[in-house]
């Protein structure tokens, strides 16, 4: 018991992070799927960085700045250019992955693993007995989880800043005549959520292990795109949604049930594919229905927005 | 083309200004560029003395404006407190709040306002009224010197705008400047101290004292010498109909129809009603009271639960809606853009569609695209809309110009039943009244028509008959001489 809970957190801390970062975006009306090549080079830069300066906090922070850059890419692209978002974060998750692939090859020369002696402080160690196990052994970040879905939501459902986005996503004309810039409101989303996807990749990186492999994040961007939907775009529900996910791969691997053997690895492999598929559809549906419930508005809505 | 040109305009403090103009005159723009909200060419902007930069909304704010839009500036899914708190610029609100203190914090303002049941109401939930009165209150409750209202009244019932105009007259005693952006010249009458007029985005009056003007100069100020033969179109473009429906025939009747609601609206319960051949018959009421079901059950967009809808003399109810065009009926959509026109499909597609749906005048399947363009072409050119080429996207055309569009597709000769919803909507006045005739033009040649409205004086200036709806019913009939007030009574349930 103890020990699902253990994995059940250590499992679900990098999908709740990655699950904050798109709640920030998906209120400022983003839909948000670079968050697994954000992760991906947060994790990288986190043990590049880290090693490099001999502490994992330095590589967090390097994480974040990288991933923060990378954001504000993305806001350009989808911003000012006009890209569909949908496809430019499909393409910012294929530049981290390619981009981290690469940069393995380039700088440390290996194809598959680098090790480093870096980690993030860990409070609780050594317990083997009774419920200290279940927090023995996580990193700083497990302990913060809650932390961050708390300030979340108070940003987000109990702030100016919060209302101003939300306005920013729901009705881009209302936010322009209340004196906000819907441009700068998202580029601020991004940012918050670049950081927060670092945070997720140096959990896996440098907080759970002290490697990176190539393809680390293997498709929790797309699972945290998922509990985002799951959760009502709401900071906690998101949270609770991204738990579950981080339960259901406890369970698997505890009750040692090698779920592969009756059925193919391929479709295993396909889950998070599919169900991002799933909640895109999902996201789209709830869009359709509140432009219905705001009926009169569509005929109302500004020309320019 | 500029929408604005040289525009100069001292607006006296204190005092109620009207700006009136045809659609795309300008005014829209003229109203945005005080707000900040568009950035000016050429041109400056004093406020109380002090010069506001070009397109900065918070220093318009703070400046004391504050613009009560056309469109809702309010989020739907924003509660009451939350959407008062987003755009009323009002110092003292803390970066972190409670729910509780957010409406306490609103409580005084919205005291008093008809519909709104709480604070933590959503707007979507609100009627329209509703939406409107918040609106104002936030442009108040920011503490404006300058209030900027544009078009307030497009949306509202006889009622709901008079008292409107009671606030409205009450603010100049506090020291408040309104500039109000009007479309009706009885409305300017009522409540304006002084009258400005654009035309083609230049300056025809400037905050000319209501005394001074009569409503035949202010009229001829608006529409201008060159545009009188707006009444003239009409002619001769009637479709010479064989006339072979006489008087008295019912082209549409509904025997008890109800439906499910349509688009957040009340469905239709048990709604009968009939119209015969060569009359109109209105329909008025609040919106949000069942029009558009109504109308989406005629046109066959929507399904019936019960009842029977004839159109034509033929059991309708169970027919799609290409089928019920083709026993002739016609419909004018409530919203143009969206549902009007395709406007991203060019003008000649948008001028057929209706003929490939119905393959007349196209009887073999392959079509000939370019005598489908130039067929549309002539028939936007005789319904005189202003186009470049008929390839252009019907998102181009002006309101106006759409409407046209729209009506030079559907009266086509094979019109039996029209159904007009909202047909004058937003349109200037010449167009309104080109519109108008159209549909005097089609009862004239024997056609039924169905015209939804919530402009009073058209429907009591055109209809032969009027229904009104409440609550999905049709709880009213008039007949002319038409009573304001009963009318306005039986639209709000009112009993007196």
């Amino acid at each position: 018991m103890e020990q699902v809970l253990a994995t059940t957190l250590r499992a679900a801390a990098p999908l709740v992070y990655a699950a904050l970062a798109g709640v920030f975006a998906f209120r400022a009306g983003i839909f948000h799927l670079g968050l697994e090549g954000l992760m991906i080079t947060g994790a990288f830069i986190a043990v590049a960085a880290g090693q490099a300066a001999g502490s994992a906090l330095v590589g967090l922070l390097a994480a974040a700045a990288v991933c923060m850059v990378l954001s504000v890419l993305f806001w350009w692209v989808i911003g000012p250019l006009r890209a569909d978002a949908i496809i430019a974060g499909l393409g910012l998750t294929s530049i981290g992955l390619g981009g981290t692939a690469y940069a393995l090859t380039a700088i440390f020369d290996t194809r598959g693993t680098i090790f480093t002696e870096v980690v993030l402080p860990r409070p609780v160690r050594g317990v083997t007995e009774g419920w200290g196990v279940v927090v023995s052994e996580s990193s700083i970040l497990v302990w913060l989880m809650p932390v961050f879905v708390l300030a979340s939501w108070v940003v987000l459902r109990r702030s100016r800043f919060g209302l101003r986005l939300a306005a920013v996503g729901e009705y881009p004309f209302a936010a322009r005549s209340a004196g906000v810039d819907p441009s700068r409101m998202r580029l601020w989303a991004l940012l918050i959520a670049g950081a927060l996807c670092a945070l997720a990749g140096a959990e896996l990186s440098v907080g759970a292990l002290r490697n990176f492999t190539e393809n680390m994040t293997n498709g929790r961007g797309f699972i945290a795109f998922v509990a985002v939907i799951f959760g009502a775009w709401h900071p906690i529900g998101a949270a609770a949604a991204a738990l579950f996910f981080g339960l259901a791969d406890a369970v698997g691997t505890q009750s040692q049930i090698n779920i592969t053997e009756a059925v193919p690895r391929e479709f295993v492999l396909m889950i998070p594919y599919v169900l991002t598929i799933a909640a895109v559809w999902l996201g789209g549906l709830w869009r359709r229905r509140s432009l219905e419930a705001s009926a009169g508005y569509a005929e109302l809505r500004a020309p320019d927005d | 083309m500029r929408a604005l040109q040289d525009v100069n305009l001292d607006l006296a403090a204190g005092r109620i200004h009207a700006l009136v103009g045809q659609n795309g005159a300008g005014k829209t723009t003229l109203a945005r560029v005080l707000a900040g909200l568009q950035v000016p060419d050429r041109g400056r902007v004093w406020m109380m003395g002090r010069e506001i930069p070009g397109g900065n909304v918070r220093a318009a704010q703070e400046a004391g404006l504050a613009m009560v839009h056309q469109h809702f500036s309010l989020p739907p899914s924003f509660t009451v407190a939350e959407a008062l708190e987003l755009t009323a610029a009002r110092p003292g609100g803390r970066p972190v709040y409670r729910r509780g203190q957010l409406e306490r914090r609103w409580r005084r303002e919205v005291a008093g306002l008809d519909g709104i049941p709480s604070l933590s109401a959503r707007i979507r939930d609100l009627p329209v009224e509703a939406r409107q009165s918040l609106e104002i209150v936030r442009a108040s409750a920011s503490q404006a010197r300058v209030l900027l209202l544009d078009e307030p009244t497009a949306l509202l019932t006889p009622s709901s705008t008079e008292s409107l105009f009671e606030r409205l007259r009450q603010l100049p005693d506090d020291g408040i400047t309104v500039l109000v952006v009007l479309h009706k010249l009885r409305e300017v009458e009522e409540v304006a101290d002084t009258v400005s007029v654009l035309r083609d985005g230049r300056l025809i009056l400037d905050a000319v004292e209501m005394e001074e003007v009569g409503q035949g100069r202010l009229s001829d100020a608006i529409v201008g010498p060159a545009r009188a033969g707006g009444a003239a179109v009409f002619e001769g473009t009637a479709p010479s109909s064989s006339s072979s429906s006489g008087g008295g025939r019912v082209h549409l009747r509904l025997k008890g129809v109800s439906t499910a609601g349509f688009s957040a609206e009340v469905g239709l319960q048990e709604v009968g009603l009939h119209v015969e051949a060569g009359e109109i018959v209105g329909v008025a009421g609040v919106e949000g009271n069942g029009q558009r079901s109504l109308v989406s059950a005629i046109a066959g967009l929507s399904g019936v639960e019960q009842g029977e809808i004839h159109i034509g003399g033929e059991e309708a109810a169970a027919d799609p809606p290409a089928r019920r065009r083709r026993r002739g009926l016609r419909l004018v959509p409530f919203d143009r853009y969206t549902e009007g026109v395709s406007s991203s499909a060019p003008l000649w597609l948008n001028q057929s569609s209706l003929r490939l749906v119905q393959r007349s005048g196209v009887r073999r399947s392959v079509v000939s695209v370019r005598r489908l363009r130039a067929s549309a072409g002539q028939a936007l050119d005789r319904w005189r809309v202003r186009y470049q080429t008929v390839t252009q996207p019907a998102s181009s055309l002006s309101g106006g110009n759409l409407q046209r569009l729209i009506l030079s597709r559907e009266l086509d000769e094979g019109v039996e039943i029209l159904v007009a919803a909202q047909p004058t909507r937003g349109l200037d006045f010449a167009a309104a009244e080109f519109v108008r005739r159209a549909l005097v033009g089609m009862r004239d040649i024997g056609a039924g028509v169905l015209l939804v409205s919530s402009d009073l004086d058209e429907l009591f200036e055109m209809s032969d008959r009027l229904l009104v709806m409440l609550g999905g019913r049709i709880t009213a009939e008039f007949r002319p001489p038409y009573d304001r007030r009963a009318v306005g009574d039986a639209m709000t349930g009112a009993v007196r």
